[in-house]
């Protein structure tokens, strides 16, 4: 009977499990975190600034017609890097000097129609 | 345990995939503004005629933080704020424009380089500004006509047979034989019974959503001309706009659950060292008089050694009798041996008498003549009374030629730099860490334990402490409130007393700083700490930032 009981007592507390609010390791080995209505993963690369792009289910969503600024605190100092669609769900920028990984900083993104979204890195 | 684990996914009910942080609470307000924080710094921008004005604050002291650089991403590309006294401003005339604008302030401020994000939305003109409430319990109202709707129509429903108050006997009936037959491991009975009851509720669903409305009320609210003003908003909570905040000089702590060293207040006043004072007392009676120079004035410094005053003893009228009628015996003895000695001299000539008798006679003389002497300046020669440590004349009862009885304090020599508190410990064993006293004039004196006498006293230990800091301006027997703090600990989250206030209904309360502009009344339970602090039993999660100065102020926000 106390299987029974168990199985009963986890099937109700399934529901409560799923939370995807705080900031995860993303699947290209960066650090993922919401932005408005996608999820905005952030990896860097020696001087290369990758962004990459999926929606509320972690499926990728293509970057062609996406803009997007980042700010990174690349050697104490902020440094603004803008990024380009560089194919896939890629956001692509090129830092002045290598950047650490994880990297401080906030994504600013604009979608096509316009819409824009920030994420914040920490 | 099958009802609690039940209850279980009750409590996560309302979580889920929700992108973006939580909606904030949209104020009344008359200005678009919008918030962000970090670990570091809070930010309040707010635009106003084509510009935006923004307010920079420490996060966890609400302190303005004037000297910082902002640059901000707009939508017309970086900017750089221009740093207006307390506050800081950029060029933006897209703000003028409905719409939702994100913003990304990067503020660097000494060392600190932190980045804060916020979307500023402007809302139409013509659209009434509306205020969110969570949830629909919150609309009272509406939980009123609720409640009566439901109370009439049950008790009409009651007075006809109403078959709906059948069904759902019926429902509860068949709910019980169900959770019995899964007990029982009747297993077609619990299917069977399973599916009457699906049916059943399939078909009550519709008519359950029906007038039941769930959550996003939105009502409309009183919308302040002109500028933004301090108010108290519906749900109890206190806006007040950040140049009010700045006016009112609202600082605030994190709370943080610690170890508390548990502190009792004491009674207690200020005794000398004892190893730096002394009293300068006559061992005989005798008539004052003041040494070269005069008696020591109060307060005079004086080194241990220094004569402060003579004492000359008194003779008596029969020592007095006695002291003559031994003085002329002696005269009469030295004449006598004066007379004797010369009449030797002739006769030692003539060698009728030895040598030796001749000098026998003339030490007797010198004998009798030295104690005469000291007869006389037993009535002439004073005692002089010296200072038996170095100090100040604390006390000083001496007057020229007042007749001082023995044992007499004359002087009370005291060091004022080294002095200790004795305090009376009700209730405990007198050990104490370490302990502070206030000489009510908000000043406070870092004390040093030395020790707890053994016998009871007024139902008290005496303890005594040293006095570690400035002595300045205390004087001995001042009366002094001491917080000692003993070896025990209390866990807990310690906030300052002057953050608790008295609420209307008599309950203890704090506000919390909930958001940039918001500021939550929390009723609390306390304890007692110290004199300073005071321990939060119950209302306030750690890490909750508790208004410290200016809570009184934000209470009379009406």
């Amino acid at each position: 009977m106390n299987s029974r009981i168990l199985a009963l007592a986890a099937a109700l507390a399934m529901p409560g499990i799923a939370n995807a609010h705080e900031p995860r390791p993303g699947p290209n080995g960066g650090t993922l975190v919401d932005a408005g209505t996608h999820h905005v993963e952030l990896v860097t690369k020696d001087t290369s600034v990758e962004v990459y792009l999926s929606d509320a289910s972690d499926a990728p969503v293509p970057s062609e017609g996406f803009k997007g600024t980042a700010i990174l605190i690349v050697g104490g100092k902020p440094q603004r890097v803008s990024l380009e669609p560089s194919g896939g769900s890629q956001l692509l920028g090129q830092a002045a000097a290598p950047v650490a990984s994880p990297v401080k900083g906030a994504v600013q993104l604009t979608a096509p129609d316009g819409a824009t979204s920030q994420a914040k890195f920490e | 345990m099958t009802a609690t684990l039940l209850f279980l996914p009750l409590s996560y009910a309302h979580e889920g995939h929700d992108h973006g942080d939580a909606p904030p609470v949209v104020v009344s307000q008359s200005v678009p503004r919008t918030e962000a924080q970090s670990a570091l710094f809070e930010l309040v921008a707010v635009a106003s005629g084509g510009s935006l004005e923004i307010y920079l604050d420490r996060f966890e002291t609400n302190e303005p933080v004037t000297d910082a650089v902002i640059e901000v991403e707009t939508p017309a590309g970086p900017l750089s704020a221009v740093a207006e006294a307390e506050i800081y401003r950029i060029e933006a005339p897209w703000s003028l424009q409905p719409g939702e604008y994100d913003l990304i302030f990067t503020v660097s401020s000494g060392s600190d380089i932190d980045f804060l994000t916020a979307t500023l939305s402007v809302p139409d003109v013509a659209a009434p500004v509306l205020a969110q409430r969570s949830g629909w319990l919150a609309n009272s109202a509406f939980a009123d006509e609720m409640q009566e709707v439901l109370a009439t129509d049950l008790r009409d429903r009651l007075s006809r047979n109403d078959p709906g108050l059948i069904a759902v006997g019926i429902l509860g009936f068949l709910g019980g034989l169900l959770v019995m037959a899964v007990f029982r491991r009747r297993t077609v009975f619990a299917a069977g019974t399973g599916a009457v009851l699906f049916v059943i509720f399939a078909g009550s669903i519709a008519v359950a959503h029906e007038g039941h409305d769930h959550g996003d009320q939105a009502a409309l609210m009183p919308v302040p001309s002109g500028r933004d003003v301090a108010q108290r908003l519906p749900d109890g909570t206190v806006f007040v706009p950040k140049p009010s905040q700045r006016i009112l000089a609202i600082r605030t702590i994190l709370a943080a659950q610690e170890a508390h060293r548990r502190s009792v207040e004491m009674p207690g006043r200020i005794i000398p060292d004892p190893n730096a004072s002394g009293y300068v007392q006559a061992a005989i009676a005798g008539r004052l008089s003041p040494p070269e120079g005069g008696f020591p004035r109060l307060g005079a410094r004086v080194e241990a050694g220094d004569v402060l005053a003579e004492i000359t003893p008194p003779l008596q009228m029969i020592d007095q009798s006695d002291v003559r009628q031994r003085q002329s015996e002696l005269a009469q003895e030295i004449t006598i041996a004066e007379q004797r000695i010369r009449r030797f001299e002739t006769l030692v000539a003539s060698g009728a008498v030895a040598r030796t008798t001749l000098d026998e006679a003339k030490i007797e003389l010198e004998g009798l003549k030295e104690r005469r002497s000291a007869l006389e300046q037993v009535q002439v020669q004073p005692e002089p009374l010296v200072a038996p440590v170095a100090g100040i004349i604390a006390a000083s009862n001496a007057v020229a030629g007042q007749m001082a009885e023995s044992n007499a304090v004359i002087f009370h020599i005291v060091d004022p730099a080294r002095l200790w508190v004795e305090a009376l410990a009700y209730g405990n064993d007198g050990q104490f860490d370490t302990a502070a006293a206030s000489d009510g004039s908000n000043r406070a004196l870092a004390l040093k334990f030395e020790g707890a006498g053994f016998a009871d006293r007024s139902q008290a230990v005496p303890v005594h402490f040293s006095i570690e800091s400035d002595t300045k301006g205390l004087r001995l027997g001042q009366m002094l409130s001491v917080l000692g703090q003993t070896q025990e600990t209390e866990e807990g989250l310690a906030i300052p007393r002057m953050s608790v206030l008295r609420g209307a209904n008599g309950q203890d309360m704090v506000f919390l700083h909930v958001g940039a502009e918001r500021f939550e009344p929390r009723e609390v339970r306390i304890m007692p700490l110290d004199g300073d602090r005071v321990l939060v039993a119950a209302g306030v999660e750690p890490g909750a930032r508790v208004v410290t100065q200016g809570a009184e102020l934000l209470n009379q926000i009406r």
